[in-house]
């Protein structure tokens, strides 16, 4: 599933179309040609 | 990697705290907190640092330790301000197929668990290239 889903397109970088962006909780500026998203465990 | 790649990345923090570590949930609502301050990337970092000691009074110190107003945060944590937003990156890693952390996408392509930082550049060289 997770292949089939990640194949959306952001304005620049490819951001999968499901994910939201909380903008303090990104680094880098929003015209990079590429996006990293993290799902991260902080323990 | 932003450092190595200034200006072509840009990296989206997810909250996945997974349901085995019991306090991993409070942790990612206070770096909610944190960031509504105006001090998310630090105290993230901080938090990091100090895995995996994440009591309530842990995370009260960390706000202090990296400049933020205690009282302020101290209200935002004991509220659960942000415990919905939390619980929405959770629902949008499970509706992707996200299950496990760390999982980073790049560009639409999934990077799961730990990997050397070889295996990052690999996939950021190639979407920089299907970029141009």
């Amino acid at each position: 599933m997770l292949a089939l889903v990640l194949v959306g397109r952001g304005a620049t970088g490819q951001t999968p179309g499901d994910i939201t962006v909380e903008p303090t909780m990104v680094k880098g500026p929003a015209t990079a040609p590429v996006t990293i998203v993290e799902f991260s465990d902080y323990q | 990697m932003l450092k190595e790649y200034p200006g072509r990345v840009r990296l989206i923090f997810k909250d996945l705290p997974l349901p085995s570590h019991a306090l991993a949930r409070p942790a990612h609502e206070a770096a909610r907190c944190a960031g509504a301050l105006g001090r998310y990337w630090p105290y993230h970092d901080k938090l990091f640092a100090a895995q995996p000691n994440f009591e309530r009074a842990d995370l009260v110190r960390y706000a202090g330790d990296v400049g933020l107003p205690v009282d302020k945060f101290t209200q935002c944590l004991d509220a659960h301000r942000f415990a919905a937003a939390v619980d929405a990156d959770v629902e949008q890693a499970r509706a992707i197929g996200v299950r496990s952390t760390p999982t980073f996408i790049i560009n639409g392509r999934p990077l799961v668990g730990a990997h050397p930082v070889e295996n990052f550049r690999s996939v950021i060289d190639e979407a920089l290239k299907d970029a141009r």
